[in-house]
C-alpha cells in the first residue's frame, strides 16, 4: 500500500491540477481579489488606492442598498418559511402515491427546467396592468385591478407569490427522503390505531427533518442571493422597492464603481454565510434527530 | 364513530387534491395562457386578455423567426452548455477518481473546500469574472461561458462524483491492479465506466444551469454571434415593444427544446436529483 502510494504521488498531482487550477481561478482568486478590492478606492479603468471602509460606509449610508438587504432578508424568509413548508406539504401527500402522482411530480417540477428568462417574461406579462391575464380574473371576480409590478407597495409580494411555481425543486428532495422511511413503521402504527395525520406528525415529519432542514438552509440561503428574476422583471424597481444586494451590485459594476460593487459582494457573502449558520444553530441543537436522519 | 371517521377521511380527500390541483395549475395556467395568447391579435389580447383566439393564426410565429435568429440562437447555448458539461465532468471525474480511491495528505481538506464552494453566492463575483474573462481575451467568446459555467459547477460534481466513486468495492480496483491494470487504466477502464450514472447527474445539473443561466451570458458577450438563447429572449423582447403576442410566440418557441428534452429525460432529472440529495 505504502510503495504504490509513493509512485503514484506524481499522477495523483496530475489528475487534481485541472481541479485546482479551475477552483482556484474562479473561487479562491476572486474571494481575495473582492476582499483586497473592497478596500479600495477604485473606478473602472482607472487606478486604485487605499480607501479603508470607505465602500462599506457608503454603502450603509445609501437607503437603496439598505433597502436591498432588507428585501433578501424577506426573500429568505419567504423561501425559508412559505416554500419549504408548502413543498414539504405536497411530498407528503404524493409519497401516499395518489393517483397520477409520478405524473404531478414530473409537472410541479417543470418550472425548474424551463429559464429564468421566459418564467420571468410570462409573469411580467401575466402581471401586466393592461392586458395580463391575472388583472382580467380579479375583474371577472368583481374585484380591484391593480398594477401589480409598477406599484411599491404589491410590487416585490408580487415576485415573491410567482415563485411558489418553482417548489417542484425542493419538493423532489423532501420526497425521496419521505420514500426512503420504511413502509413497516407505517404498518405498526396502523396497527397501534394511529390516524393517517397522526402518522404523518409523528412518523414522517420527525423522519425527514433533517432533509427538511438541510432545504430550508439552501432555500434560504438562495434566499439572501435572490437576483435574477428580479432583475428580469423589474429592474429592482419601481423606486427600489425590488432591489436586493445582486441588484446593487450589478448597477455599481455597470457604473465602473468597482470598489463598491466587490464591497457589496463581501457583505453579500457574510449575510449569506450568517443566514446558514444560524439556522442551523437555531433548528440543528435541538434536534439529535437531524443528522442520522440524513 | 365509523360515520365521523369517514367524514373526517372525505375532508381529508378534499383537501388533499384541492393542494395537487391548485400547485397544478399554477404550474401549468402561466404556459397555457401564453400558448394561448401567442396566436391572438394584439387588440383581441388587449381587448378579450382571457378569451380563446378569434383563430389560430401562426403569423406571430412566423414573425418571430423572422425576427430573431433562433436557430443561431439555440446553437449557441448547445454549445456552452455542453463544452461546459464536458469540461467540468472530465476536471471533476479525474479529480474525483484521486480523490475516491488515492490515500494522501490533505486529500479531505481539498475536498472540504471545493464542496463548501456551494456557500458561494456566484454573483458577488461578477467584477473579478468580468476582470478574468477579459484578460484571458475570451470576452464575446463561447469558451468564456464554457469555462465559467464548468467552474461555478465544480463544487456540485465533485461532490456528487466524489460520494459515487467511493461506494465503488475496493476488490475491482485490486483484481484490476493484479492483471496489471496501470494507475490511468484503473481510471478509464474500471472507475469511469462504473460511474457512468454519477456522472451523467453531475452533467445534468451542469447542462440546466448552462443552458439557463443569463447573467454570465449576459456578462461576458455583446455581439449576436456568442448571443445565447436566454439572453436572445431578453433582447428580441426588446424588439417586440408593442408586439406583445409576437413577443409571446417568440418566448414559446423558445422554450419548446427545454420542455421536449424535458419529457424525454424527466425521469433520469429527477433520479439524478434524488441520489444527490441522499446525502442531504
Amino acid at each position: 500500500m505504502k510503495t504504490r502510494k509513493n509512485s503514484n504521488t506524481a499522477m495523483i498531482i496530475l489528475y487534481l491540477a485541472p481541479l485546482i487550477i479551475l477552483f482556484a481561478a474562479f473561487f479562491l482568486y476572486p474571494l481575495v481579489f473582492n476582499i483586497y478590492t473592497s478596500f479600495m478606492k477604485w473606478k473602472g479603468g482607472g487606478e486604485m488606492s487605499f480607501g479603508g471602509f470607505r465602500n462599506y460606509i457608503k454603502l450603509f449610508e445609501d437607503d437603496s442598498f439598505l433597502l436591498a438587504i432588507k428585501n433578501n432578508v424577506i426573500w429568505a424568509l419567504a423561501q425559508g418559511f412559505i416554500q419549504i413548508p408548502l413543498a414539504a406539504l405536497v411530498a407528503f401527500i404524493l409519497a401516499r402515491e395518489p393517483k397520477g402522482w409520478k405524473l404531478l411530480r414530473t409537472v410541479y417540477f417543470l418550472p425548474n427546467v424551463i429559464s429564468t428568462v421566459a418564467i420571468a417574461m410570462v409573469w411580467v406579462a401575466l402581471y401586466n396592468p393592461q392586458y395580463g391575464a391575472i388583472n382580467a380574473v380579479i375583474a371577472a371576480l368583481g374585484g380591484r385591478p391593480q398594477n401589480w409590478l409598477g406599484d411599491p407597495a404589491t410590487a416585490l409580494g408580487s415576485i415573491i407569490m410567482m415563485t411558489v411555481i418553482y417548489i417542484g425543486y425542493f419538493m423532489i428532495i423532501i420526497l425521496a427522503a419521505v420514500m426512503n422511511i420504511p413502509k413497516e413503521l407505517y404498518e405498526a402504527a396502523e396497527i397501534d390505531g394511529a390516524s393517517k395525520m397522526q402518522q404523518e406528525f409523528r412518523i414522517t415529519l420527525p423522519m425527514t427533518r433533517g432533509t427538511i432542514l438541510t432545504c430550508m438552509t439552501l432555500a434560504m440561503a438562495y434566499g439572501m442571493r435572490h437576483f435574477e428574476t428580479t432583475y428580469l422583471m423589474t429592474g429592482g424597481g419601481p423606486a427600489y422597492a425590488t432591489n436586493t444586494m445582486g441588484i446593487a451590485l450589478y448597477n455599481k459594476m455597470d457604473a465602473l464603481r468597482y470598489g463598491e460593487a466587490n464591497a457589496a459582494g463581501i457583505i453579500l457573502i457574510l449575510l449569506g454565510s450568517v443566514v446558514i449558520v444560524l439556522i442551523r444553530r437555531f433548528f440543528g441543537r435541538r434536534d439529535p434527530m437531524a443528522d442520522s436522519a440524513q | 364513530m365509523k360515520k365521523q371517521v369517514n367524514f373526517a377521511g372525505a375532508a381529508a380527500s378534499i383537501l388533499k387534491w384541492f393542494v395537487l390541483i391548485f400547485f397544478l395549475l399554477v404550474a401549468l395556467l402561466p404556459f397555457v395562457w401564453l400558448i394561448l395568447s401567442s396566436f391572438k391579435t394584439n387588440y383581441e389580447l388587449e381587448t378579450q386578455p382571457l378569451a380563446m383566439p378569434g383563430h389560430f393564426s401562426f403569423e406571430n410565429y412566423a414573425n418571430a423567426l423572422k425576427t430573431a435568429d433562433l436557430a443561431r440562437l439555440f446553437l449557441n447555448s448547445i454549445i456552452a452548455a455542453t463544452g461546459a458539461v464536458a469540461l467540468n465532468l472530465l476536471v471533476t471525474a479525474m479529480a474525483g477518481f484521486v480523490l475516491s480511491r488515492e490515500n494522501f495528505k490533505g486529500r479531505d481538506t481539498i475536498l472540504t473546500i471545493v464542496t463548501a464552494g456551494v456557500l458561494i453566492p456566484i454573483i458577488s463575483f461578477m467584477v473579478p469574472y468580468f476582470m478574468i474573462i477579459t484578460k484571458l481575451g475570451l470576452y464575446d467568446n463561447l469558451a468564456a461561458l464554457i469555462i465559467v459555467y464548468a467552474a461555478i459547477n465544480l463544487p456540485v460534481s465533485l461532490s456528487l462524483i466524489t460520494s459515487f466513486m467511493k461506494a465503488i468495492p475496493k476488490e475491482l480496483e485490486e483484481a484490476a491492479t493484479i492483471d496489471g491494470c496501470s494507475f490511468s487504466q484503473r481510471f478509464t477502464r474500471i472507475i469511469l465506466p462504473l460511474s457512468r450514472s454519477g456522472l451523467a447527474t453531475a452533467g445534468t445539473f451542469c447542462f440546466i444551469y448552462a443552458w439557463n443561466d443569463f447573467i454570465m451570458a449576459m456578462l461576458f458577450t455583446s455581439s449576436v454571434s456568442s448571443r445565447t438563447i436566454q439572453l436572445g429572449i431578453k433582447f428580441f423582447t426588446s424588439q417586440f415593444i408593442t408586439d406583445y403576442t409576437g413577443m409571446f410566440a417568440a418566448i414559446v418557441l423558445s422554450m419548446v427544446p427545454s420542455i421536449a428534452a424535458y419529457i424525454f429525460l424527466h425521469n433520469k432529472i429527477i433520479s439524478g436529483l434524488t441520489a444527490g440529495a441522499v446525502k442531504g
